[in-house]
């Protein structure tokens, strides 16, 4: 701040151009809020503080809507997929990063390719094979289907991370008494916490918010999460209680603005680095 | 029978790269008596490293007998089956580990000894190495020298059967490097562990070794003394690489001339001394003369090669003197004041009895 050359009107452009900046990006969220407290017969107002503070939409969406059952289930759904996430992409990620192998490069990017593949177009194909081999309405279901794009971004950060490691910690590992397989876990793992972190909350962030793939391959009878009971409760956008619609995307909303400061410092170097 | 009963033995190693196209070692044979410091000496790329990796185990060699240690065939082993301590040129150190943890991890991993136990060998080496008081740092909080002592230390408590440093020193300044070649000698006598060392630096290994093995293009040229290597190079290689500064070089015909044996060169037509002559009477035939700089004298009186003195480097105790004799660059090596200045004439008288003849293909013809 001390080389600011700009002069006073300038820096009083530049702090308007960001207030302006700040109020649509917060007016959103602090609509949310207040929405959240206001009693129904106030819902159509369009006043910033309610006259009266409810707590009704709060306890109607845990009495009736039985809202934390469905935060239960994207909070397994998506830890489940992270976790699964992790072990499947981070020996892949490391073997791509270190073995040489004939063709490692076209495999490697056939993988991360299938990002870019319109996965809508699997959705239907999922759903009736799920259906089919009895994973239709699991979370074992939910976790494997979410896997198309966890494996794939994981393997992509966690093998540039491992690549950028230096080799001989591994060969040091293997020289003072350790195999190839406790030098990766006692030596590689640990150096690699911080991505590993980022990449597990990205890949629980990814299955939390899901809508698609929950809301085809589950039913109310199954682990139906979090943003599809949203959008269940809206009977399809015919039917709209504004309050308790947005106590519940509150309720959905802060858990992974939890997580993220939690991790904020690891995801910071994870993607400093790359 | 293979291997000697104590040290280690490398035989007929190869190695190669890229499914055989590229050739890392070929026929590398080395014995290193058990408490012996072998210095690996050679150019970049010349397969000093590869060697000293195949012997840890870090690389595999391609034949199945190479690498014997302690009368024991260990080309096939793990590394962590063959009981070296390797030291790394970058260290190699932990990052997450304190330097206590760094020092031990061997042993923790071996499971052998007792806590109170390592917790000594630790202490006992720290003490060594004067590094008790950088025991519970972190690798990321030591210098550069301070990382070295380090990882020695982490292949000093684990007692090994030789101790492998690929060019330990490459990565700190001059000063300190003076300083740590001799530490690590003391250190290597002290233990009386076998030792092998990489160096590309040929005042390091002439300084730290016992025996000298010149390698380069995969090939072991010479394995020596240090004071066999500077005396008796085998080969125009050897010869040009040991030494500084480096050893002056000319192109010769030998000629029998009216019963005389005379060294033919563009700028000097010498006779050999008689002692000389009778090993070269063979026939007339080309040859490469070697000197070192500090076998040529600036002359005083008539006679021997003209030249006019280019410049004169300092270097300490010594001064060099380059003279431009007919085009031809002369190095020559003065004690103390060389009592010449730039733009100077001068003859140079050459000590051809200390010289290195070479056919021309550089091997020894002596």
């Amino acid at each position: 701040m001390t080389d600011d050359r700009s002069s006073p009107g300038q820096k009083a452009l530049g702090h308007g151009g960001l207030a302006l900046v700040l109020a649509l990006v917060l007016i959103p969220y602090v609509y949310v809020i207040v929405t959240a407290f206001k009693p129904a017969e106030e819902i159509y107002d369009a006043t910033w503080l309610p006259q009266r503070i409810s707590f009704d939409a709060w306890i109607e969406v845990f009495e009736v809507n039985r809202f934390h059952l469905y935060l239960w289930n994207s909070l397994v759904a998506g830890a489940g997929s992270a976790a699964l996430a992790i072990l499947i992409a981070v020996p892949g990620a490391y073997i791509f990063a270190r073995k040489e192998f004939r063709f490692r490069e076209p495999f490697f990017y056939m993988i991360v390719g299938t990002l870019i593949f319109p996965f809508i177009l699997l959705i239907v194909p999922i759903t009736i094979t799920w259906i089919r081999i009895g994973l239709f309405d699991t979370f074992i279901g939910l976790w494997l289907a979410f896997q198309i794009f966890a494996v794939p971004y994981s393997m992509w950060i966690l093998r540039g991370y491992f690549a950028g490691l230096p080799k001989n910690l591994e060969e040091a590992a293997m020289v003072y008494g350790c195999t190839q397989f406790q030098a990766f876990y006692r030596v590689m793992l640990p150096l690699a916490k911080p991505v590993i972190v980022s990449v597990l909350f990205l890949a629980f962030l990814q299955g939390w918010s899901d809508f698609l793939f929950s809301n085809m391959l589950t039913t109310g009878d199954g682990p139906r999460t979090a943003s599809v009971a949203i959008y269940a409760s809206t009977a399809g956008g015919e039917r709209v209680d504004w309050q308790v619609l947005m106590v519940m995307t509150l309720l959905t909303g802060v858990p992974p603005v939890v997580l993220y400061m939690l991790a904020q410092k690891h995801l910071a170097k994870t993607f400093a680095a790359t | 029978m293979h291997g000697t009963a104590s040290g280690i033995e490398v035989r007929n190693l190869r190695k190669t790269f890229g499914g055989g196209t590229v050739v890392a070692c070929d026929d590398v044979n080395l014995d290193i008596g058990s408490g012996e410091l072998l210095v690996l000496l050679g150019p970049s790329g010349c397969g000093k490293t590869t060697t000293l990796r195949c012997i840890a185990g870090l690389e595999n060699p391609d034949n199945d007998d190479a690498i014997w240690v302690r009368g024991r065939n260990m080309t096939r082993l793990a590394p962590r089956d063959r009981n070296l301590a390797f030291v790394f040129q970058d260290t190699a150190l932990f990052p997450n580990l304190t330097v206590r943890r760094n020092i031990s991890f061997g042993l923790d991993m071996r499971g052998k000894l007792s806590r109170a136990e390592i917790e000594a060998r630790v202490t006992e080496a720290a003490r060594l190495l004067r590094i008790e008081g950088l025991l519970d740092r972190y690798p990321r909080q030591l210098s550069g020298g301070q990382g070295q002592r380090v990882g020695l230390g982490r292949a000093i408590v684990m007692e090994p059967d030789a101790f492998l440093l690929d060019e330990p020193l490459a990565a700190l300044d001059a000063a300190l490097r003076v300083e740590m070649r001799t530490e690590i000698k003391l250190i290597q006598r002290k233990l009386a562990t076998t030792m092998i060392f990489v160096t590309h630096d040929q005042e390091e290994a002439l300084t730290i070794g016992d025996k000298i093995a010149v390698m380069k293009d995969g090939r072991v040229q010479q394995v020596d003394s240090p004071q066999d290597i500077y005396r008796r190079p085998s080969n125009l290689f050897v010869a040009t690489f040991i030494g500084s500064p480096p050893i002056n070089q000319f192109r010769c015909e030998l000629r029998q001339e009216g019963g005389e044996v005379r060294l033919v060169s563009p700028i000097f037509t010498l006779s050999l001394p008689a002692e000389l002559a009778r090993r070269f009477a063979a026939a007339d035939r080309g040859l490469i003369l070697g000197l070192r700089p500090e076998f040529v004298e600036i002359g005083r009186e008539a006679g021997g090669i003209e030249g006019v003195v280019r410049l004169t480097e300092l270097l300490g105790s010594r001064t060099l003197v380059l003279v431009d004799a007919g085009g031809t660059e002369i190095r020559v090596l003065v004690q103390g004041e060389p009592g010449v200045r730039e733009g100077d004439r001068v003859r140079l008288v050459l000590q051809l009895a200390r010289g290195f003849y070479f056919d021309l293909d550089g091997r020894s013809l002596l």
